[in-house]
């Protein structure tokens, strides 16, 4: 693993236990992304890209392999160290916005930073990052209050108001029209770009991943085809 | 397809299936076993009821020397007959006996629609009176004395009478009666063939049912014939002492042709076995017999229960005795008293009393009081018809299960209402559980929905659900029904309910309980599915629910509390006591129970309606603490359905904290009233049988360790005779040591109309000629409190003496004295007039009241005196004088209920949990992702399932107390005291302990569960 590196994934292999055995869900012999790199994952649904951001997220641990996060080996720590490490470096977006549904739009961003106990002038950088967003009019509002879009304009801020180094985004844009998928992507990008973090994004949708620096996609587990090809955005 | 559908759903959802059916399973169970617990009293109730009896029937032949005089009534001609036709009415008096019949009086009148013919009548073929009916003479339609009618002779009498009336004539159309000064109740003619008592005793020996009937008769004797005291003389056989176990005979045998004395007697006549004594019999003679034991009848209460109408079964106990066999009494003593009758000319005042003593044969009877009732009942018509009009029946059985089949009754109410709030608790529960996961079913119906499922196919897969759950948990119920009610009142008791009435219980709870848990758990799921499929109405569903819109816990408060000041200010909680001595059944106002159940429901209610106003109102919140920010703003923003969880926890909590103090109060109670029927934690009683006199200063050596104070009694039963300026009667008089008393007792003011127990004793401490009356003698003797009454001391006793005493005050009810005390004197009074006095018994308190102080304090007494004392203690006394309902197993239905409760209570709390993961396990997952530690989300978990089972114990506690205030008072009636109103913090802890333990090791479990959600699948879903 090399410094440059921000992800790194070696021999990944992961298993889903079913009626009729043991499924193999994924498995990656290597796959290695630079830091502050934008990478979308690619395929078809069932081919593992889920899995994948799970593994790089340390959700779950793989039946086998490794996984680092910098210079981390992310899947040889504790439950307990892996979600300290998550909660310090690492950025996830689902397609779900999955905000909690009693706390406001402000405070579902700040109980992130409270998480990561980074409390210092917590009020006010998240007043800030809801004004880049354009949603301080809605920082009181309940989730329930907003439309799709500003929903999920709140979890990509949740997602980056703590300054990770590595950002994950499941499906994203899933359920949003054009626009509000347009204005979504581009908040990571920027993101990306500010924090000089490594962006991984999994989308079926071709044009987004265009406007991702490498493209790798997923069959059945595997790695079909990986542009390899690494823009700095 | 549905159901294929629904049980591979079933399966694939293991924790909501198998907790649904839980609760299920606890409802129907719960009312199962309440109905198990009921049949398996009632069942019991039959034996529990007529076990203290030693002689279940008493066949008493009331005058056997007029057995061999006959009176023979004809009517000639008999017949059809019309007005103005004359019939005569012929009468025939013989005396077959080998004594005469003195001052025989016959009396004869003819029946409607005759008259009698003025100046017909003949006796011995000569006129009799003027021209008015010689038989039937004046108002009072006296019978003619034709004197005296020797052995073997008979008189003839007639008379003539005009037919009025058109219709058949016979002997029964006439009424003729005789009597003698032997035989002073009139006997009918044409009565059946006197029967002898071996013959009755033949007879009802062949009546099915009948265990055994033994002949036994008695006789009072004057003083003089056996002690200087008055004495009694039995005639009965070894079958009577086998079967009645209160005669115990203490030294010897019983023999055939000897006889038996009382214990009291031997000390008396210095007699030991193979003496001889002599029993002077009324007619002069004496009777010389062996000694073959000796006898401690002391509580042979068959014996010595009177047999007289004033004071009928009344315990009137005569020390000094002598039995012989049935055969003696009849050939020797009875030919003597009628010979004495025949010589002195004079009635006999005390008869001898010739009785058939029966044993229903107990394992015949129906377990059920009521028809165990008719069965015994019918015994009894067929004994009393043999020989009609000879005797009669003294039936005890009868009388005692009359008294059961009522309680019996009011068990039965009392148990349904007692066991309703769990029942309605098993509803509740499983409704919530609807509620719960129902809700959690919503994205499995969306599935289907958008597969096509229509509502009716949604519903009918509900249904389909809901009737898998219920069948198995209403299986399951039943099985745990009957195996806690078993561990509640024993197997054997349960079994003694019939296997009809076990399965129709059972069919009943199942049905029941399957009913409410599955309407409510289809309810609620049919709710959730028109919430869904009515999105446009979704606003409509968001409503609160009805009970709080409306306020119906705070207008049930109202109502509470209206008819709590009207119950007080009508004293509805006054009932009538009952006692199997008295005969009477308990009364229990349970319309009242509404009450508590009222308070109970209205009350958690409440309690939830002002959680959720509490959380709901604005806190500051430190947004830099994530647990402060989730734990905070979401049990703000949930306020109501963690309320729900708490007023069904509240119910719970509530439910076993009214039924711990109801259950220690109850056992207070029962304490209570044990000590009160014993006169304090000990009554030492000389044993008769011990042969040791027991002085008034053997006080000393019984104040052993563990006695606080002990102090002789003088009392005896009809031991006084009380005069006042109006009238006089016989008395039961204790004499004591009023300071003691007070202090070893346990008095209530309450039992002193017009006075304190302490300010009367003090008074009779400090007046040597102060009497305490009861308020029944007071008003015979009419004798107010101040009048002054003449009291002969020690009656029919050497030593009798008469002093004069003043009244000073009133009792009701005196602790120690069941039988009931008519008067109450300073010991050291009676000791100055009669120095000879004898302590009956004595009473000693313990220091303190617990269980191992009176065992160590009986120990020692008996270790110290040996066989010469006997000791009663409360304990032993708990089934004397109390209802038999009092006596019923309540401990057991207590039991039942808190166990379930606990149960139930258990379920709720994981129920609670696992409702909280279904729902909210996105939100943990979301957490897990967004970097809170395991630890901390199950911290979170844990804080909302501790609040809800905190809020559930603040709100449970006081609704449970104020429950238990209501339970208590609407069944005070159980009781001979008031009963007190005791908190016992260990059943209470339990209760406690039991929410938050599990709340606790739900929420461990819970997240544990987390921990192995897939993240990969609830993050990315919507």
């Amino acid at each position: 693993m090399t410094a440059a590196n921000a992800i790194e994934v070696r021999n990944l292999v992961v298993r889903h236990a079913t009626a009729s055995g043991p499924l193999t869900a994924l498995d990656c012999p290597v796959l290695v992304l630079p830091a502050r790199s934008s990478t979308a994952v690619i395929g078809p649904s069932g081919c593992g890209k889920s899995t994948l951001l799970c593994m790089l997220a340390g959700l779950a641990l793989p039946a086998q392999g490794a996984v680092f996060i910098g210079a981390t080996e992310l899947t040889a720590l504790s439950e307990a160290r892996r979600v300290a490490f998550r909660k310090a470096r690492i950025g996830v977006v689902y397609q779900a916005d999955n905000l909690f549904p009693f706390l406001t739009v402000a405070q579902n961003i700040r109980l992130q930073l409270a998480l990561c106990a980074d409390t210092t002038q917590a009020a006010e950088r998240t007043m800030a990052l809801l004004d880049q967003l354009g949603l301080t009019a809605l920082a009181d509002r309940l989730p329930d209050q907003l439309s799709g879009g500003q929903r999920s304009r709140v979890a990509v801020a949740r997602a980056i108001v703590h300054r990770p180094t590595v950002i994950l985004a499941d499906e994203p844009t899933g359920a949003l029209d054009q626009a509000n998928a347009d204005g979504v992507v581009q908040l990571l990008l920027t993101a990306q770009q500010t924090l000089g973090a490594t962006l991984v994004i999994v989308t079926h949708d071709a044009g987004i991943a265009a406007r991702m620096g490498r493209q790798v996609a997923l069959w059945q587990g595997r790695i079909a085809a990986d542009s390899g090809v690494h823009h700095a955005r | 397809m549905r159901v294929r559908f629904v049980i591979a759903d079933l399966i694939r959802n293991p924790r909501r299936t198998v907790w649904t059916t839980v609760g299920v399973t606890l409802g129907v169970g719960f009312f199962c076993a309440m109905l198990f617990f009921i049949d398996g009293l009632s069942a019991s109730m039959t034996q529990r009821a007529a076990a203290p009896l030693a002689i279940d029937m008493q066949r008493v032949l009331t005058d056997p020397v007029a057995a061999d005089l006959r009176l023979r009534l004809s009517v000639s001609p008999s017949g059809p007959a019309v007005p103005g036709d004359q019939v005569i009415v012929t009468l025939e008096l013989t005396n077959n006996g080998s004594t005469p019949a003195n001052e025989v009086v016959v009396r004869s009148a003819p029946g409607a629609g005759l008259t009698f013919v003025p100046g017909s009548a003949v006796v011995d073929a000569l006129k009799a009176g003027s021209t008015d009916n010689p038989f039937a003479s004046g108002l009072a339609q006296t019978g003619l004395n034709i004197g005296t009618v020797p052995p073997g002779g008979s008189v003839s009498m007639a008379y003539a009478a005009v037919v009025e009336t058109a219709g058949d004539i016979a002997a029964s159309t006439v009424t003729a009666t005789f009597s003698t000064r032997e035989a002073v109740l009139p006997i009918a003619a044409n009565a059946d063939e006197p029967l002898s008592l071996s013959d009755l005793v033949t007879q009802i020996r062949a009546i099915d049912g009948i265990a055994f009937a033994t002949p036994l008769s008695f006789v009072d004797l004057a003083p003089g014939a056996l002690t200087t005291g008055p004495a009694r003389l039995f005639g009965f056989d070894a079958d009577t002492i086998a079967h009645d176990p209160t005669i115990r005979i203490v030294q010897g045998m019983h023999s055939p042709g000897a006889a038996l004395i009382s214990t009291e007697a031997a000390r008396s006549l210095a007699l030991g076995v193979g003496d001889t004594t002599t029993v002077g019999l009324p007619d002069g003679s004496r009777l010389t017999v062996q000694v073959s034991g000796i006898v401690d009848l002391s509580r042979a209460r068959a014996l010595f229960s009177s047999r007289r109408g004033a004071n009928l079964e009344e315990f009137i106990y005569i020390p000094n005795t002598v039995i012989l066999n049935a055969a003696q009494f009849a050939d020797i003593v009875i030919p003597a008293f009628s010979r004495a009758a025949t010589n002195r000319g004079e009635r006999i005042k005390a008869p001898p009393v010739r009785e058939v003593d029966i044993g229903v044969d107990r394992a015949l009877l129906d377990a059920e009081p009521g028809v165990a009732l008719e069965q015994t009942q019918r015994i009894a018509a067929q004994v009393a018809a043999l020989a009609g009009g000879q005797d009669f029946i003294l039936d005890n059985i009868s009388n005692t299960l009359a008294v059961a089949r009522d309680d019996a009754g009011v068990a039965k109410r009392m148990f349904i209402f007692l066991g309703l709030p769990g029942a309605m608790l098993a509803a509740m529960l499983a409704a919530y559980a609807g509620v719960v996961l129902g809700s959690t079913q919503r994205r499995e119906r969306a599935i289907l929905r958008i597969r096509g499922a229509s509502r009716r196919d949604l519903l009918a897969m509900l249904a389909l659900r809901v009737g898998c759950i219920t069948g198995v948990g209403a299986l399951a119920g039943v099985g745990m029904g009957y195996a806690t009610a078993a561990l509640a009142i024993g197997q054997a008791t349960l079994l003694r309910a019939s296997a009809g009435t076990l399965t129709l219980s059972g069919a009943t709870g199942a049905l029941m309980g399957l009913g409410a848990t599955g309407a409510a758990l289809y309810l609620t799921g049919r709710r959730s599915i028109n919430r869904e499929i009515n999105e446009d109405r979704a606003q409509l569903w968001h409503r609160p629910p009805a009970w709080r819109r409306y306020g119906f816990d705070l207008a049930g408060i109202a109502a509470l509390l209206l008819a709590t000041g009207m119950v007080l200010a009508t004293s509805g909680f006054e009932g009538v006591p009952g006692s199997v001595y008295v005969g009477r059944a308990v009364h229990l106002p349970l319309g009242l129970l509404v009450l508590p159940i009222g308070a109970w429901v209205a009350g958690s209610f409440l309690g939830g309606r002002i959680f959720a106003q509490g959380l709901g109102r604005p806190h500051a919140i430190n947004p830099d603490n994530a647990f402060g920010l989730l734990y905070r703003t979401s049990i703000t923003q949930r306020a109501w359905p963690l309320a729900e969880a708490a007023i069904i926890l509240g119910l719970i909590v509530a439910l076993g904290t009214s039924l711990a103090v109801f259950a220690a109060s109850y056992d207070g109670a029962k304490a209570a009233d044990a000590r009160y029927v014993v006169g304090s934690d000990l009554r030492i009683s000389p044993d008769p049988a011990g042969g040791q006199m027991v002085g008034i200063d053997a006080s000393q050596g019984f104040a052993v360790a563990g006695v606080r104070a002990v102090m002789p009694v003088v009392y005896g039963a009809h031991n006084v005779i009380l005069r006042s300026d109006r009238t006089s009667d016989i008395a039961n008089l204790a004499a004591l040591d009023p300071l003691a008393f007070g202090q070893i007792a346990p008095l209530d003011d309450a039992h002193f109309p017009g006075g304190s127990a302490a300010a009367l004793l003090q008074e009779l401490a400090n007046d040597p000629d102060a009497i305490l009356l009861s308020t029944d003698m007071s008003q015979f003797l009419r004798a107010p409190v101040g009048t002054r009454l003449r009291v002969l001391l020690a009656r029919g006793t050497p030593d009798q003496t008469e002093v004069e005493m003043r009244i000073i005050g009133l009792f009701d009810r005196l602790a120690g004295f069941p039988d009931g005390a008519d008067a109450l004197i300073n010991l050291s009074r009676h000791l100055t007039a009669i120095p000879a006095t004898q302590p009956a018994f004595f009473l000693a308190r313990t220091t303190n009241q617990t269980d191992a102080t009176l065992a160590q304090v009986t120990a020692a007494l008996h270790a110290g005196a040996g066989e010469a004392i006997q000791i009663d203690t409360r304990q032993t006394a708990l089934a004397k004088d109390q209802s038999s309902l009092a006596a019923l197993n309540i401990d057991g239905l207590l039991r039942l209920d808190q166990g379930y409760a606990l149960a139930m209570g258990a379920v709720t709390v994981a129920l609670f949990v696992f409702g909280l993961l279904l729902q909210r396990r996105r939100e943990y997952v979301t957490l897990r992702a967004l970097g809170m530690q395991p630890a901390a989300i199950r911290a979170l978990i844990g804080a909302e399932a501790g609040t809800a089972a905190i809020a559930g114990c603040a709100i449970g506690i006081p609704v449970g107390l104020v429950m238990a205030y209501y339970l208590i008072n609407v069944l005070r009636p159980l009781f001979v005291l008031n009963p007190p109103y005791l908190v016992a913090p260990g059943p209470l802890a339990l209760v406690l302990a039991s929410v938050l333990v599990a709340a606790a090791g739900a929420a461990w479990a819970a997240s544990a569960l987390v921990n192995r959600l897939d993240a990969t699948e609830l993050l990315r879903d919507d």
